[in-house]
């Protein structure tokens, strides 16, 4: 028996007049779609690469994409009798029934368009949202993934993202940090200050202005405790309060202040006689 | 030590050391800065390496686009203009270049940096700090340290206005080289805490060279617009 390729393109699958060729023609138009959506979408990456900003990157090349997808399945549909003009007469209906039928993807979809056009987080950008931390990796049309500190990749709906409290770590362009720093009574608290700032004045990225602040900021149970507010570049801060806290401490120390360790004086009533001690002491003291 | 080189080659000044020589048959790109060191190998047939003076605003790494420079307060009479001389930090910039492309390979400057914020917390910039007195005529520099700007001021408001510092972007400086290192650039006062800052694209001497700028060699397309200084000076 021979196999007629013309005959089995034309068995109709059972609904309406719609043939195995027309099927084809359909897969054939959509995947035609998904490579040059693609393949526009690589080369408006690379070409874009270092001409904006990521987030605008990405904000465009996914217009993009998903605007030839949209094409091609408006130039695929024809092939299965799905008439668009009849979407327009049926959309109100159809709306209704897919809107409660999609309400969450819906409303992923346009939390996501929100956050991609007020653009509280960008990629790139130190967040905490929904009580996840880390670094937005990607924001989509439905999610967005946050990579956490430790590597961890999460995704969060948009809708979640969009009603929740965002802290963006790195909005403003410069932020301030804190350390606290404790010394001996017996140091001398303005030299410790005077030392502190010269350590901070060094570094590149404690900024100029606004100026480090370096203070007595209380009288502890054990130490006199300095307070320094210093201001860094929201993207570099962390690296500047890590590099700079050792840093003041060798300098206190070089110049013979020291952190100090807890310590309580007691005293005893009736005086109290140490047990333990040699038998040379004891001889000495008689 | 700035210009062009193809080959090996060796240049010192100071703490500053850079060469490019043979090591186990590989061309290899050697420099040395005070205590901090770089090292390449090149791969090249027909390529050069340019070595010129860059936009202060890589170092000790690339974070802003904007240089603030701070001098001596100037009290300037409305519609007044006045040039004047002030120092600028230096960044000397490495490239390799062939007949299709060229390339940053190495970007690095004797001295330290410092950064400041210009403006608000929420809204400002992070800008390279610089402070530098005020000269009247082009002043002597270090020149593989510091560079002179001329900077034309003018007073375009109807108010006396005190001027200690100018914010420039530096994606459309013009830095040329010869007997020094040189800049040109001019401020309009639009306001008691508005004014326009500009670089201008010509030499400060005849025959000085017109340095190949960061952007240039990143290929990241530039309007030239000027900059704004929206929180005062």
């Amino acid at each position: 028996m021979a196999f007629n390729v013309t005959e089995v393109l034309e068995i109709p699958i059972g609904v309406g007049d719609i043939t195995v060729e027309r099927i084809l023609y359909f897969a054939v138009i959509l995947m035609a779609g998904v490579i040059i959506a693609k393949f526009v979408a690589t080369n408006v990456r690379r070409v874009l690469s270092e001409r904006l900003p990521v987030n605008e990157r990405e904000l465009l090349t996914k217009l993009v994409y998903y605007g030839i997808i949209v094409w091609a399945i408006v130039v695929a549909l024809p092939q299965l009798n799905f008439d668009l003009s009849g979407l327009l007469v049926a959309g109100g209906i159809a709306g209704l029934v897919i809107g409660f039928a999609s309400q969450s993807v819906v409303s992923n979809l346009i939390s996501g368009l929100f956050l991609m056009f007020e653009h509280p987080i960008r990629i790139g950008d130190n967040i905490n949202v929904a009580d996840v931390s880390g670094n937005v990796e990607d924001i989509r049309v439905l999610s967005t993934v946050i990579k956490t500190y430790d590597g961890i990749y999460i995704r969060i709906p948009n809708e979640k993202v969009f009603t929740s409290n965002i802290t963006n770590y790195v909005h403003n362009p410069a932020r301030r940090f804190t350390y606290e720093i404790r010394i001996r009574y017996a140091d001398d608290a303005n030299a410790a200050i005077r030392i502190a700032r010269e350590v901070i004045e060094t570094h590149p990225f404690a900024l100029k202005s606004p100026a480090p602040s370096v203070f007595v900021d209380n009288l502890g149970d054990n130490s006199v405790n300095l307070t320094a507010y210093i201001w860094a570049p929201a993207r570099n801060w962390w690296d500047v309060r890590t590099d700079l806290l050792w840093k003041i401490k060798v300098a206190l120390e070089e110049n013979g202040i020291e952190i100090p360790f807890p310590q309580r004086t007691v005293r005893f009533a009736d005086g109290l006689e140490v047990k333990g001690r040699s038998a040379g002491e004891r001889g000495e003291k008689e | 030590m700035f210009g062009r080189y193809r080959g090996t080659f060796r240049r010192e000044h100071g703490d500053i050391m850079v060469e490019a020589e043979t090591v186990d048959g590989l061309l290899t790109y050697r420099r040395r800065c005070g205590e901090q060191t770089f090292e390449r190998i090149l791969i090249s047939d027909t390529g050069e390496v340019i070595i010129n003076p860059v936009e202060p605003v890589n170092l000790p790494r690339d974070i802003t686009d904007f240089l603030l420079m701070e001098f001596s307060p100037m009290m300037v009479e409305p519609g007044t203009s006045r040039t004047v001389y002030l120092k600028f930090p230096v960044e000397i910039g490495v490239f390799v270049e062939s007949a299709k492309d060229i390339e940053v390979l190495d970007v690095f400057a004797p001295g330290s940096q410092k950064y400041t914020l210009y403006g608000s917390p929420t809204t400002g910039v992070i800008a390279r700090w610089y402070r530098s007195a005020v000269y009247p005529e082009i002043p002597p520099v270090e020149r593989f340290c510091e560079g002179v700007m001329e900077l034309s001021i003018h007073n375009a408001s109807h108010e006396w206005v005190e001027v200690s510092c100018a914010v420039f972007e530096n994606i459309d400086m013009k830095i040329y080289y010869g007997d020094f290192v040189a800049a040109s650039a001019k401020m309009k006062i639009l306001g008691p805490f508005l004014a326009e800052t500009d670089f201008i694209d010509a030499p400060l001497r005849p025959g000085m060279v017109k340095s190949i700028e960061l952007y240039t060699a990143r290929k990241i397309p530039v309007i030239n617009r000027g900059y704004l200084m929206e929180w005062g000076f």
